[in-house]
C-alpha cells in the first residue's frame, strides 16, 4: 500500500511561494520552496530559491539530487523522531558541489541568511534546531548485524532515525561505492536528539564508500557530533567543526577512510572520539586522521572540550601531525597502554611547556609519550577555509 | 455449654421482654456446592423458622437462648446444627450448612455450630464441587493471614505468583495470559504496557473473596489462558459490621531514613492526586504556537518561566507507613415475617500512606564481547543510586442491595485513588568500549509522579422466575485514569566542564503522560435447572457486550541551552533560575522546546467491542460423572486512530490510521469439563478449551513510543520489517488441556495433583530490533509456535495425624512446575548464531518469555479459634523467568527467584471479642530483587537490583 502511494504522489515539491518583496542577491527574486516529500526522481535545487525541508526527506535509491552552488537549504524545526533530515539512501546520489565563493548552506529556518551570504545572522552557538544530513552507502561496516535480506554483509540503522523507518539502513560490501559529491558545504544549527545517545550529527556518514568525494566541509553548532563515520571508506579533505555539543570527529564500526586537513574549535565532547571495529571485525577499520589543529578551549567563546583524543581498546587509527592549543587541566589524550594499544600516534604537539606534557596524556607509556611534544604551531592549513566558511569569514580561525 | 443452656432457660422469663436476637445463615448442596433455594430451617421444638432465598440464605428472629436448628430439603438428609447461641440484639451466623444426599444409613446428620463454623468455607466447597477448576481465597483467610491488599492475598492461591508487587500471574504464565475481573465484569487496567489489572490497588477490606478459574468455560470471557482472577467486593454482610482499623509498618532500611528523596509536589499529594501544581502550562501544548528562540525571545522567556523550576531531588526524613480503615454494613428486614424484603448496605473506606526507599538501586545494560572467544559480559551503561517513593492510596466502596426471596438488586460504587511521588538520584557510567557507546560519566535527578484511579459502578440484578429458572444481569461502567504529570529527568555529563550533552547523558527532559480508559461491560446470564439421568442438570446461556475506549498521549519537552554551559555546582535546581533563562544578560541561556508533532505521533485513541454469546450445559452422565459442555462465540473488533512520525509530518510513506479496524475476528471457543467423583471425597477432572490472547491497543498500532527515562522505544506491531516481519500482528490462539486428581478431607484438608498442557499458535512476544545498535527498540510480533506442559501439586494438611497435640497446626503448600518452549523466529536464531561464543550450542527453541519454570507457595499455620489466636509462616518463590529476549550482542535478561518469607499472627481480645491485634513480618530472609543478564559461561550481571528490606507491621482493629 505504501509503495503504491509513493508512486501516485511522486512529486517533490508541494508548495511554491514566491515572495516578490524579498529581493536580494543582486536583484534576482528569491523564492521559497517547501519540500515535504521524498525525492523520487532526479532533481535539481537552484540558488534562486530557498529550500525549506519539512520532515525526514529521503533521496530514494537510483535518484540523484543536484544542488547548485550558493543554494540555501533550511530545515524546519521538529525535535526527537520528528526531526527534519535530508537522508541520502543507499544507491542514491547527492551532488552538492559549491565553490570557494559560493558555498551551499544547510541551516535552520530560524536563520535568516540569504543566498549570496556566508555568515548567518544567528548566534554561532545555536544548536539543535533541526536534524542534519545523513549519507548512507554500500561500503563495509562492522556492526555485527547481518543483512536480514541475506546479503551476507553487515547492515545497521542510522542513528537519529527511528528503526521503524527501514530506509535508514546502511552498509554493504562495496568499499568503492559512490554516493555523489559534497564540496564547499556548511551545515549549521542541526543535531536533534532521538533519544539519549541516539542523535543526528551535522553529517552522518553511514557506510559511505571511497567513490564518494567529500571536501571543504564546515559544521557549525551541531547539538551532537560534527561528523560521524559509521564504517565505510570515504576520504574527507578540509573539514572544519565549530561549536558543537558533543564530539567533533567521531569514527565507529570500522571506518577505513582518511581525514586530511581539519580544524576543530572547542566541542563540548571530544575533538576526536575514535572507535575501533564493532561486532565482528571484517578486517577493515584502519583509518587515518592527519594534519589538524584543535582549539580545545575558547574561554568565553565556547566550552572546554571533554578531552583531547578518546580511543577504544581496539581503535586501529593513525593520528598524525595534529596540534592542540588552548588546553586546560583535565583535557588528556587517553590512549591505552602499549600492551593493548592498536592506535598509532605520531607528531602530536600541545601548546604547553615541555615539562607539562605528561599532564595531558593519560598513560605513562613511553612509546606514546615520545610522540607527543611541546609546540605552538598549527598543523592545519587554515587558508583552505578562509573564503567560504562561516568560521573563516567571521575571523574565528584567525591566527591558526 | 450445657450450663449456659440451663442458665438461659432459667433466665428466659426475665428476658421475654428483652430484644430478640437474629440467626442468619446459608444452606448449600453438598453435591454441587451451590446454594439451596427454598430449604426449610426451623428452630427445633418450635414452629419458628424460615425458608432460604434463591441465594440459600435465611434469617430467623429468636429470643436469646441456645437452640438447635433443623434443616430440611426434599431428597436430602435432614441436618441439625446444635448449640446455636442467640444473644439479644446480636446476629448469630450459621453459614454454609451442607445438606448431603439421603442415605439409608443416616436418618439425621448432626453437627455443632462450632464444628460447622470450622468446616471448609464456601470457597473450599466451591473448589471441591464445582465442575470448573477453581481455586480461591476468602476474606476470612485474608484476615487470618493479615493481607493488606488483593495482591498479597492472591499469592496464597495455588499457582499464583506476584509480579512487581502489583500484578498476578497464574501458573507462571505472563501478564498476557492472565485476566482480572471485578465482580465478574471486565474492567480496564491502568498501565498502558500491561494487560492485567494492578491488584495492589484493592485493599482487602473491600474484598469478599478472590477466585481463580484455571480453565475456560463458556460463561467466561475467552481471552485468558493461565487464569481468570475474579475479585468479588463485599456486598451483603451477614451481621452488622462497624469496624475501625489502624496499622503502622516499619522497615528499618526505609523508615526514619534521612536520605529519603522527595520534591515539592502539590498540596493534595497526600490524597493521591495532583492539585494542579504539575499541570502542563496551558499554552505549551500546541507545538505550532510554541515560541521560537531567536525569533521571539520574550515569548520564550515567558514560556520557559512557566515550567516548574524544581529539577533536583532533595533529602528529607521518611516516617512510618500507616493506614486506617473503616467498614460499616448491615442488613435489615423491611417488614416483619419470613417473606419480607431485606435491604443491605456496605460502606468501606481505606487510607494508606507508605514510603519506599532503596538506597542502593542499580540498573545496568550489558553486552556480549565483540570477541566471541570472550565469554564475560561487557558493561555498556550503569545507573546506581538512591530512589524513594511516597505512595498514597484511598479506596472507597459503597453498596446497597435489595433482596426478596426471589430477586436481588445490587448497586455498588467504588473509587480507588492512588498517587506515587518518586524521586531518584543516579550516578551514570557509560563504557566507551561498548558497542555504540561513546562513554561518559554523569549524574541524573529523576522526579516523577504517577496518579492512577479507577471508578467503577455495578448494577446487578438476579431474578428467580421459578425455582428452576434464574436470570442474572449486570451493567458495569468503569473509568480508569493513569496520569504521569511532569516527569523530569535532568542528567549532567561530567567532563572538563559539567554540562548537559545531547550525545552523552542527554539534555533535561520533561514528560506529561495521560491515559484514560472507559469501558462498559454488559452481561445477561440465564440458568435453567432440570433433571437429566435423574440427576440435577443445568443449562446456562447468556450474552455479553463489552465496549472499551482508550485515549493515550505523551507530550515531551526538552531543555536546551544557547551559549556555553558550565554548571559548576551540578545543582539541577540552578538550571531554571530566572537569571539563567534565555535571554539572559548575554542573550543566551536555558530555554524549552516542544518536542511533539501536531498531530502527536505519540498519541492514540483506540476502541474495541467484544460481543459474545454462549451456551453451556452441565449434566451428570452417570451418578458420579458430571460434565460441562459449552461453546462461546465472540465477535471482536478493534479500531485505532494514530500515526507514526512520518504520518504526523504528512510525508508519503507515513502511516496514519483514522478509526480504522486493526483487528476483526469472529471465533467459536469450545470448552469441555468432566468431573468423575469416587466415593465422596475423590475427584478426577478433565478439561479442554480453546482460548485467545489478543494484541493490546498499543500493540496494534503504528505507535513509536520513546521512553526517555530508559531510552527504549516501543514500536507498534503494524510496522513492517521485511523480510523478518510482515506487520500483520494477529491474535494468539491457545489449546488448553487439564487433568486433575484431588482428594478432599474434613476441615478443608486436601491433596491434589494436576497436569496441564497448552499449545500456543502464533504467540506474541516483544522482539528487539537487532538493526539498531545504540538504542533498544522493541516490537510485538507473532513468533514461532510455543507449548508448555506443567504439573501442579497442592496439599493442605492438618498436623493432627502426627500427634493430637498438633491439632491446631496445619501445613499448606502448592508447587507448579512448567516446561515451556517456543520456536525461535529465524532472525532471532540467526542473531544468536552470529553472536555465539566459542563452544556455545545454539538451539532453535527456548523458554517462553515471561513463563516461570516453577512457582512455590507454602504455609505453616497455627489456628485456635477459641483462644482467638492465629499465626502463620508463609513462603513464596517463582523460578528464574526470561524477562526480555536478547538478540545479537544483547544477552537474555532473567528475573531471579525472590525468596519471600513472611510471618503473620493475630490475637483477638476483649469480652466481646471485638479487638484484634495483628503483627506481620515481611521478607524475613532479606532477599534482594534481582534481574540479571545471563550469557554462556559468563558471570550474571545486573539489569535491575534493589533491596526491599525487611518490614514489620502492627495493626489494631476494633468492632463496635
Amino acid at each position: 500500500m505504501t509503495a503504491m502511494a509513493a508512486i501516485a504522489l511522486s512529486f517533490t515539491m508541494t508548495s511554491c511561494d514566491d515572495d516578490d518583496d524579498d529581493e536580494e542577491g543582486g536583484g534576482t527574486t528569491i523564492g521559497t520552496v517547501t519540500v515535504n516529500q521524498d525525492i523520487t526522481e532526479d532533481t535539481r535545487w537552484t540558488a534562486n530559491n530557498i529550500y525549506v525541508l519539512d520532515g525526514r526527506i529521503k533521496v530514494r535509491p537510483n535518484v540523484t539530487l543536484t544542488i547548485d552552488p550558493g543554494t540555501v537549504i533550511k530545515g524546519e524545526d521538529g525535535q526527537a523522531a520528528d526531526a527534519t533530515v535530508l537522508m541520502v539512501m543507499r544507491n542514491a546520489k547527492l551532488m552538492a558541489v559549491g565553490t570557494a565563493d559560493r558555498p551551499i548552506i544547510f541551516t535552520s529556518v530560524l536563520d535568516n541568511i540569504q543566498p549570496g551570504q556566508i555568515e548567518s545572522p544567528t548566534p554561532n552557538n545555536l544548536q539543535g534546531q533541526w536534524g542534519g544530513l545523513a549519507i548512507l552507502g554500500n561500503a563495509k561496516i562492522s556492526s555485527g548485524t547481518l543483512d536480514p535480506n541475506g546479503g551476507g554483509f553487515d547492515v545497521d540503522q542510522i542513528e537519529g532515525v527511528p528503526s521503524t523507518d527501514t530506509d535508514g539502513l546502511y552498509g554493504g560490501n562495496n568499499d568503492d561505492d559512490n554516493s555523489g559529491e559534497l564540496a564547499y558545504i556548511s551545515v549549521r544549527h542541526g543535531g536533534t536528539v532521538l533519544s539519549s545517545g541516539d542523535e543526528l550529527n551535522g553529517i552522518s556518514f553511514g557506510g559511505v564508500g571511497r567513490g564518494t568525494k567529500v571536501h571543504h566541509i564546515e559544521i557549525v553548532a551541531n547539538a551532537d557530533d560534527g561528523v560521524e563515520f559509521y564504517g565505510g571508506s570515504v576520504d574527507v579533505d578540509n573539514l572544519l567543526v565549530w561549536n558543537n555539543g558533543d564530539d567533533a570527529i567521531d569514527t565507529d564500526q570500522g571506518f577505513s577512510g582518511t581525514i586530511d586537513n581539519f580544524i576543530v574549535l572547542g566541542p563540548e565532547g571530544s575533538p576526536m572520539e575514535l572507535d575501533g571495529p564493532e561486532g565482528d571485525d571484517l578486517g577493515n577499520g584502519d583509518h587515518t586522521i592527519t594534519n589538524g589543529t584543535v582549539v580545545a578551549s575558547r574561554g568565553a567563546n565556547g566550552p572546554n572540550a571533554g578531552d583531547l583524543i578518546n580511543f577504544d581498546d581496539n581503535t586501529n587509527v593513525t593520528v598524525n601531525n595534529v596540534h592542540f592549543t588552548s588546553v586546560v587541566d583535565g583535557q588528556v589524550i587517553n590512549p591505552n597502554d602499549e600492551a593493548t594499544n592498536v592506535a598509532t600516534i605520531t607528531n602530536i604537539t600541545i601548546d604547553v611547556p615541555a615539562a607539562d606534557i605528561p599532564n595531558y596524556i593519560s598513560t605513562a607509556d613511553p612509546s606514546i609519550n615520545a610522540n607527543v611534544s611541546a609546540g605552538t604551531e598549527g598543523k592545519a592549513d587554515a587558508s583552505m577555509f578562509t573564503s567560504w566558511s562561516w568560521a573563516g569569514v567571521s575571523g574565528a580561525i584567525d591566527g591558526l | 455449654m450445657k450450663k449456659l443452656a440451663l442458665l438461659s432457660l432459667l433466665l428466659l422469663p426475665f428476658l421475654a421482654f428483652a430484644q430478640n436476637g437474629i440467626i442468619r445463615g446459608s444452606v448449600i448442596d453438598s453435591q454441587t456446592g451451590e446454594p439451596l433455594f427454598m430449604a426449610n430451617v426451623i428452630i427445633k421444638g418450635t414452629t419458628t423458622g424460615a425458608s432460604t432465598d434463591f441465594d440459600g440464605k435465611f434469617e430467623i428472629s429468636a429470643a436469646p437462648g441456645t437452640y438447635t436448628l433443623q434443616f430440611n430439603f426434599i431428597g436430602l438428609t435432614p441436618t441439625e446444627v446444635t448449640e446455636v447461641i442467640v444473644k439479644a440484639n446480636e446476629v448469630t451466623v450459621v453459614n454454609s450448612v451442607k445438606l448431603v444426599p439421603k442415605s439409608e444409613l443416616l436418618e439425621t446428620f448432626t453437627v455443632t455450630a462450632q464444628v460447622n463454623r470450622e468446616s471448609e468455607s464456601a470457597v473450599m466447597m466451591m473448589k471441591q464441587k464445582s465442575v470448573k477448576m477453581l481455586d480461591g481465597i476468602s476474606s476470612k483467610k485474608m484476615e487470618l493471614a493479615g493481607d493488606g491488599t488483593a495482591v498479597e492475598a492472591a499469592k496464597r492461591v495455588t499457582g499464583v505468583s506476584v509480579e512487581g508487587g502489583k500484578y498476578i500471574y497464574v501458573r507462571g504464565l505472563g501478564d498476557r495470559y492472565t485476566k482480572v475481573t471485578l465482580n465478574d465484569v471486565r474492567i480496564p487496567g491502568l498501565d498502558p504496557d500491561r494487560n492485567s489489572l494492578q491488584m495492589d490497588l484493592f485493599p482487602t477490606n473491600l474484598i469478599s473473596n478472590i477466585v481463580v478459574a484455571k480453565n475456560f468455560t463458556a460463561d467466561l470471557p475467552a481471552d485468558f489462558t493461565g487464569g481468570l482472577v475474579n475479585i468479588e467486593t463485599k456486598a451483603f454482610p451477614d451481621e452488622k459490621i462497624m469496624e475501625v482499623s489502624l496499622g503502622v509498618s516499619y522497615n528499618p532500611s526505609m523508615h526514619f531514613n534521612s536520605d529519603f528523596l522527595t520534591y515539592d509536589g502539590g498540596d493534595l499529594d497526600f490524597l493521591g492526586f495532583d492539585d494542579g501544581t504539575r499541570e502542563l502550562p496551558s499554552n505549551a501544548k500546541n507545538p505550532d504556537n510554541f515560541p521560537r528562540i531567536i525569533i521571539d525571545p520574550e515569548g520564550m522567556k515567558d514560556m520557559t518561566s512557566q515550567f516548574d523550576p524544581q529539577l533536583g531531588a532533595e533529602s528529607t526524613t521518611s516516617l512510618l507507613d500507616y493506614n486506617f480503615g473503616f467498614t460499616a454494613g448491615n442488613q435489615k428486614k423491611l417488614k416483619e415475617g419470613n417473606d419480607s424484603p431485606t435491604l443491605g448496605y456496605v460502606f468501606s473506606l481505606n487510607y494508606k500512606q507508605s514510603q519506599v526507599h532503596y538506597d542502593d538501586i542499580t540498573y545496568g545494560e550489558y553486552q556480549r564481547s565483540q570477541d566471541n572467544t570472550e565469554n564475560e559480559l561487557v558493561y555498556a551503561d550503569l545507573q546506581k543510586g538512591i530512589q524513594s517513593a511516597q505512595n498514597n492510596l484511598i479506596g472507597a466502596l459503597g453498596g446497597i442491595a435489595y433482596k426478596t426471596k426471589k430477586d436481588q438488586l445490587k448497586f455498588t460504587l467504588m473509587h480507588i485513588q492512588n498517587g506515587v511521588k518518586r524521586a531518584a538520584i543516579f550516578a551514570l557510567d557509560q563504557n566507551t568500549n561498548a558497542v555504540g557507546k561513546s562513554g561518559y560519566i554523569g549524574e541524573s535527578d529523576n522526579l516523577e509522579y504517577e496518579q492512577r484511579s479507577i471508578t467503577n459502578a455495578l448494577i446487578n440484578g438476579t431474578h428467580t422466575l421459578s425455582p428452576d429458572l434464574e436470570i442474572d444481569w449486570r451493567v458495569s461502567p468503569t473509568l480508569s485514569i493513569a496520569n504521569d504529570p511532569d516527569i523530569r529527568k535532568t542528567a549532567f555529563t561530567f567532563a572538563v566542564d559539567t554540562s548537559f550533552q545531547a550525545g552523552n547523558a542527554g539534555v533535561p527532559i520533561r514528560l506529561w503522560r495521560e491515559l484514560d480508559e472507559f469501558s462498559i461491560d454488559n452481561q445477561v446470564d440465564v440458568t435453567k435447572k432440570f433433571k437429566f439421568n435423574e440427576q440435577d442438570a443445568k443449562l446456562q446461556t447468556g450474552i455479553a457486550f463489552l465496549y472499551k475506549r482508550r485515549d493515550y498521549e505523551i507530550n515531551q519537552y526538552s531543555l536546551r541551552f544557547l551559549g556555553t554551559q558550565n554548571w559548576e555546582n551540578n545543582d539541577p535546581n540552578e538550571v531554571l533560575l530566572p537569571e539563567n533563562i534565555y535571554p539572559d544578560v548575554n542573550g543566551e541561556g536555558t530555554y524549552m522546546t516542544n518536542d511533539n508533532n501536531n498531530p502527536n505521533s505519540n498519541a492514540y485513541e483506540a476502541n474495541a467491542i467484544n460481543a459474545a454469546g454462549y451456551i453451556s450445559g452441565e449434566i451428570a452422565l452417570t451418578k458420579s460423572l458430571r460434565s460441562i459442555l459449552g461453546v462461546r462465540a465472540e465477535y471482536f473488533n478493534q479500531k485505532h486512530t494514530g500515526r507514526d512520525i512520518a504520518g504526523a509530518s504528512g510525508n508519503i510513506g507515513g502511516n496514519v490510521l483514522d478509526n480504522e479496524t486493526v483487528l476483526e475476528t469472529f471465533d467459536l471457543f469450545p470448552s469441555v469439563n468432566f468431573i468423575q467423583g469416587f466415593k465422596n471425597d475423590l475427584n478426577l477432572r478433565f478439561a479442554y478449551a480453546r482460548t485467545v490472547a489478543r494484541p493490546s491497543f498499543k500493540e496494534l498500532s503504528f505507535a513509536q513510543i520513546v521512553d526517555p527515562l530508559t531510552g527504549r522505544t516501543f514500536n507498534g506491531g503494524l510496522f513492517e520489517y521485511p523480510p523478518d516481519w510482515d506487520g500483520d500482528l494477529t491474535s494468539t490462539y491457545i489449546h488448553n488441556v487439564d487433568l486433575r486428581f484431588e482428594k478432599f478431607m474434613e476441615r478443608g484438608q486436601l491433596y491434589s495433583i494436576s497436569v496441564f498442557y497448552k499449545k500456543f499458535i502464533d504467540p506474541i512476544e516483544l522482539v528487539r530490533n537487532p538493526l539498531i545498535n545504540t538504542s533498544f527498540d522493541y516490537q510485538p510480533r507473532n513468533v514461532g509456535d510455543g507449548q508448555l506442559i506443567g504439573v501442579e501439586l497442592e496439599i493442605r494438611k492438618n498436623l493432627e495425624f502426627i500427634s493430637p497435640m498438633l491439632m491446631n497446626y496445619s501445613f499448606s503448600g502448592n508447587v507448579t512446575f512448567v516446561e515451556s518452549s517456543i520456536e525461535m523466529a529465524s532472525n532471532e536464531y540467526n542473531a544468536r548464531l552470529n553472536n555465539a561464543r566459542v563452544g556455545e550450542d545454539i538451539e532453535d527453541t527456548r523458554q517462553m518469555a515471561g513463563q516461570a519454570p516453577y512457582v512455590i507457595n507454602a504455609g505453616f499455620e497455627y489456628g485456635n479459634i477459641e483462644r482467638g489466636f492465629n499465626a502463620g509462616l508463609f513462603y513464596n518463590v517463582k523460578g528464574p523467568t526470561l524477562l526480555i529476549v536478547g538478540t545479537g550482542f544483547v544477552p537474555d535478561i532473567y528475573q531471579e527467584p525472590f525468596h519471600s518469607l513472611n510471618f503473620g499472627c493475630s490475637k483477638i481480645f476483649g469480652e466481646e471479642r471485638n479487638i484484634k491485634v495483628d503483627f506481620q513480618a515481611g521478607n524475613i530472609l532479606g532477599d534482594l530483587r534481582q534481574e540479571f543478564f545471563k550469557s554462556y559461561e559468563a558471570d550474571d550481571q545486573i539489569f535491575t537490583e534493589f533491596d526491599p528490606g525487611r518490614s514489620f507491621s502492627l495493626g489494631v482493629s476494633y468492632k463496635f
